[in-house]
């Protein structure tokens, strides 16, 4: 296996979907490989900085604006209509 | 992800116009959907008139929701193509720069790249300085440049959490294809932390 290999299964080797022979191969290249060993390292820290700071709270006031724009909206129909 | 009783009968008495339904229904699902149509748009004004479409349009179209899908997936569809919609016309011509910005090979199959940038392994840095000051920057502007596509991918599967065949559900993609952006975006994000953080002496 190639780095380039490596490198294109990584996703799949996070989420536990490769096959168990492709999963021993890729295994095999990371314990030769320190490049693609400093790759895995930074691309599954990558994943969790993003997931960190895409993260976020939405405002208070947009919830209260939110609801009051919804409450007339439900009680000016009629059920059922 | 199948619609279950809980949400039918929700929708239900949000269509007699029970405002404890709306509140259940805001309590479960409005800070996610906040999250998705920013991740997606990534301006807070744009956000909040996506979360409004998104509501609005569940309160209006409830009686087509025919539970043959999970009612967070067909909130999560919706919010998707609202964000989508919303970044028509704001479009960067960016797909070729993440192509820049994406790990090049040699003929053999080694990463391109000196020894030391091949080798740079910042993951044990502190996260305090990961999520801080100038890295957090590099990181945001990152997500930024990401095409909405990538990131709507990118943000379903790890904020969310969703699996590929659930991110597929919601944005009509193919599963191969979902699983393609996700890779392509973390590879991205990964080039641009490293260029900015390693190899350092
Ligand atoms: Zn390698």
């Amino acid at each position: 296996m190639t780095c380039k290999e490596a490198i294109a299964k990584l996703a799949e080797y996070l989420d536990g979907e490769l096959t168990s022979v492709v999963q021993k191969q890729l295994e095999a290249h990371l314990k030769t490989c320190p490049p693609c060993r400093a790759y895995l390292a930074t691309y599954r820290k990558t994943k969790e900085l993003a997931a960190k700071v895409n993260r976020v709270d939405m405002p208070e006031d947009l919830k209260a604006r939110l609801r009051a724009l919804l409450i007339d909206r439900i009680r000016a129909r009629p059920a059922g209509g | 992800m199948q619609g279950d009783e809980a949400d039918l009968s929700l929708l239900e008495r949000l269509r007699a116009g029970d405002a404890n339904a709306l509140e259940a229904l805001m309590g479960q699902y409005s800070a996610r959907v906040y999250r998705l149509a920013y991740g997606i748009t990534r301006a807070a004004g744009d956000a909040e008139e996506v979360v409004q479409d998104v509501f609005l349009t569940v309160c209006r179209k409830s009686e087509s929701f025919e539970g043959r899908a999970a009612l967070g997936s067909w909130i999560y569809r919706i919010t998707t193509n609202a964000a989508l919609n919303k970044r028509r016309g704001k479009r960067q011509e960016v797909e070729t720069a993440l192509e820049e910005q994406l790990p090049s090979f040699k003929a053999d199959g080694h990463r391109e790249g000196d020894r030391a940038y091949v080798l740079a392994d910042w993951s044990q840095n502190p996260e305090r300085d990961l999520l801080s000051g100038e890295t957090r920057e590099v990181l945001q502007g990152a997500i930024d440049r990401l095409p909405e596509h990538y990131r709507a991918v990118l943000v379903l599967r790890d904020v969310e959490e969703l699996s590929n065949e659930e991110v597929a559900e919601v944005t009509g993609e193919s599963v191969p294809s979902v699983k393609s952006r996700l890779h392509r975006a973390r590879m991205a994000l990964r080039e641009q932390l490293t260029r900015h953080l390693g190899p350092r002496a």
